[in-house]
């Protein structure tokens, strides 16, 4: 295309060249009226020639805008958003503003909490920010690395969030299967596998802060495997290192282990939903809760469902959208607890549960409540009196939230808690939040 | 407890190397369109699923349990590409764990990449918009990129499934005269549309416009993806007024409020043009999409 255009372009700085250089010459050059009227020729002869072309080019991008000018270029198989070979970068800005009833916070009745199950800071904060750079690093492999800063005891830390390395489909193995290995937030329950940015509300339900201490992200490996059937079908496993609660101090280097099942489909055009039923098993070497208050020697079987439903009136998620979602959490512990009496010895199973509904109004207006609740242990006798003492109560929160959505990389949220934690006192929060995330941005799972 | 699992874990994996091939060639359409042009060159021996319905925006879907599903037994994803699909397929396409539909495999066609892409930024930046750094990915609406998409399926299928060549030449060849009957026939229509100015709320019907000669005077969007603002309304009112617009055109998932606020500031009547053919449309659904588009920006043409 550019070839037509080109040489009458260079017949036309010629011309002009040569339409000026005469000028110069005839005023150095006098007295020769031949080589003058020679150029005055060769002039006029360009001329013709020029008003020639230009109308030939005028006709030709006539014709041009007529058709199709404007720049179409192929797409070509280009993956844009991985900045060619370097790692796609993301980061999540995330802070609070928050007021409580309760200056200190009370105790969960009946459970050792791990730091960060606890309630958060009062006032002005800023939460973790999340740094992530992910990429393929070649046919067979992804890598992804989340590196979190908090501040823990006045100090910004780097907490090692996320680094794992997954296999892609063409990696050798069967259909369906994927191997994930590293340190991960492994699939467990609904919310375990997203980052705390991506939650529909500003704090984990009180089952997230009580058995998985907000998330399980244990060094491990992990397998799944996706049924080629019609419905959805997922099953999987994992081995885990068991330094993360609810495992502690792991000894061999293998102290956890979990399995799970999936399914899912929709319900017509507009309607989904996916099911799932989780196992998992920890080995616990003096676990420290409760700021080491509280150590745990034994083991600890959790088990959970999840069941979360969407509905979209018109199809479109983004536009309006209800979900629902409950989870339910059983532990089984045995072993013994030392709050600082000596060990007791406990067998028993406690269950928590949580239920929320949020619906998206408009694109950028989302509310939504949830409910959550635990039922500690019977108390046994050695620990009645000490911080694992529930004294008949069951820890609950009642929560509701709105949140405004400027695009999808930018959340302000506000949320009020009514949380019954033990039978001392309420405490009433109330949550300013926001979450905004910068740069590339994997997408979520439903 | 953990050795039962196991267990059944390898059964499900024996059950999966035992199971015959079905018979037809699973085509997982991302959009409508493209799952009525795989009935259109596959018929009877292509089992074509479209991901999304008509009234969906195929920028946002989730990647949901049935899609995991679908394109984990699919043998062909079919999708628009140009990063239409970016905020889903991805996610989709390494859950499902399909070694044969991956980017770069016969398995893995993406319209964009076979046809001429419009509007192509320069700069991508957020603040411009939710920007498509591939271009205009709404190829289908151009009745010759879908001649080109078919000859480029029809191969794909070929090798694909190639027990059946004969049969995806054939119905190929008989497509591809149906089309180009078709086509001359919309070009004689659509002659007198040609350079009529229009605005539009999203950019998708460009691929249509620049076939017809269509003006896009503006888009009710302030940038892609951006709603519509009162003061770039207010803006479009004296536009509207100025280059005579003739109709404001919208697909039937752009929401309409800003459509009917200019509609009834200016008088200039609004059109909902099918973006796209029905979810499960008979194959002969694409000439009918052209047919009905034609039809009703000849009725905006002549109605004011």
């Amino acid at each position: 295309m550019s070839t037509p255009l080109i040489r009458p372009a260079a017949i036309i700085a010629l011309s002009v060249g040569l339409v000026l250089s005469p000028h110069a010459m005839a005023q150095g050059v006098t007295g020769s009226a031949a080589i003058m009227k020679e150029i005055r020729a060769l002039k006029e002869a360009y001329e013709k020639k020029t008003a020639e072309l230009e109308a030939k080019i005028k006709a030709l991008e006539a014709q041009k805008s007529q058709q199709t000018a404007k720049n179409k270029t192929p797409a070509g198989r280009r993956i844009i958003k991985d900045n060619s070979f370097n790692p796609s970068i993301g980061l999540v800005l995330n802070g609070k503003a928050s007021s409580f009833t309760r200056k200190t916070a009370g105790d969960m009745a009946g459970f050792a909490i791990g730091e960060e199950g606890e309630r958060g800071n009062e006032g002005l904060s800023i939460d973790e920010s999340e740094l992530n750079f992910s990429t393929n690093i070649d046919d067979k492999f992804y890598g992804s690395l989340t590196a979190a800063i908090v501040r823990e005891e006045g100090e910004d830390k780097i907490e090692l969030e996320e680094a794992y390395v997954q296999t892609l489909p063409n990696a050798g193995l069967p259909d369906g299967a994927r191997l994930k290995f590293g340190r991960a937030f492994w699939t467990f329950g609904y919310l375990n596998e997203q980052h705390a940015h991506a939650d529909d509300f500003a704090d984990r339900p009180l089952p997230y802060r009580a058995y998985l201490n907000k998330a399980f992200n244990d060094d491990g490996v992990e397998l799944s495997y996706v049924l080629p059937t019609e419905q959805y079908f997922e099953v999987g496993g994992g081995a885990f290192r068991g330094d993360d609660f609810p495992s502690g101090n792991s000894v061999t280097g293998l102290g956890g282990s979990s399995v799970f099942a999936r399914t899912g489909g929709d319900l017509g055009n507009n309607q989904s939903w996916r099911f799932g039923a989780y196992a998992m098993y920890s080995d616990a070497n003096a676990r420290a809760t409760e700021e080491g208050e509280v150590t745990f020697n034994g083991n600890s079987y959790l088990y959970a469902a999840d069941v979360r439903y969407t509905y979209a009136p018109t199809g479109n998620a983004k536009a309006q959208e209800l979900i629902l979602q409950a989870e339910i959490f059983q532990r089984e512990e045995n072993g013994t607890y030392n709050v600082g009496g000596g060990a007791v010895a406990l067998d028993d199973t406690s269950v928590g549960y949580y239920a929320q509904a949020v619906y998206k109004f408009s694109p950028s207006i989302r509310a939504g409540i949830r409910y959550s609740q635990l039922d500690p242990v019977d108390t046994p006798a050695g620990l009645v009196g000490t911080d694992l003492d529930s004294r008949g109560h069951n820890p609950r929160t009642f929560s509701v939230m709105a949140d405004w959505t400027n695009s999808e990389f930018g959340r302000i949220r506000l949320q009020y808690n009514h949380e019954d934690l033990n039978d001392v006192a309420t405490d009433k929060q109330v949550i300013l939040q926001y979450v905004m995330s910068l740069g590339a941005h994997g997408a979520h799972p439903f | 407890m953990r050795k039962t699992t196991l267990a059944l874990l390898l059964a499900v994996w024996g059950v999966t190397f035992s199971s015959p091939a079905a018979a037809d060639l699973k085509v997982f359409a991302c959009e409508p369109e493209w799952a009525a042009l795989a009935r259109d060159v596959g018929g009877d021996k292509v089992d074509a699923y479209s991901a999304t319905h008509a009234r969906q925006d195929p920028h946002h879907i989730r990647a949901k349990p049935s899609l995991i599903a679908r394109i984990r037994r699919a043998d062909m994803v079919f999708c628009s590409g140009a990063d239409l699909e970016v905020g889903w397929l991805p996610l989709l396409l390494q859950r499902g764990a399909r070694a044969g539909v991956q980017p770069g495999t016969t398995g893995h066609l993406m319209a964009a990449e076979q046809v001429p892409v419009l509007e192509k930024p320069a700069v991508v930046d957020r603040s411009l918009g939710d920007v498509h750094p591939g271009g205009n990915p709404h190829v289908h609406l151009n009745p010759e990129n879908i001649l080109i998409i078919a000859t480029e399926l029809g191969k794909r299928m070929m090798a694909l499934d190639p027990e059946n060549a004969a049969h995806y030449r054939n119905r190929m060849a008989s497509f591809s005269k149906s089309w180009r009957a078709a086509m001359d026939r919309w070009k004689h229509r659509t002659a007198k549309l040609s350079g009529m100015p229009v605005i539009v709320h999203h950019k998708s019907f460009s691929y249509l416009f620049d076939w017809m000669g269509l003006k896009e005077v503006a888009t009710l969007e302030v940038k892609p993806g951006i709603p519509p603002t009162v003061s770039h309304l207010n803006g479009l009112l004296r536009t509207a007024k100025s280059v005579n617009v003739k109709t404001i055109l919208r697909a039937p998932y752009d929401p309409s409020d800003g459509a009917d606020w200019l509609s009834a500031k200016t008088g200039i009547p609004q059109v909902e043009l099918p973006y796209t053919v029905e979810r499960n449309a008979p194959a002969g659904a694409l000439i009918n999409l052209f047919d009905r588009t034609i039809t009703l920006l000849e009725g905006a043409h002549a109605g004011s």
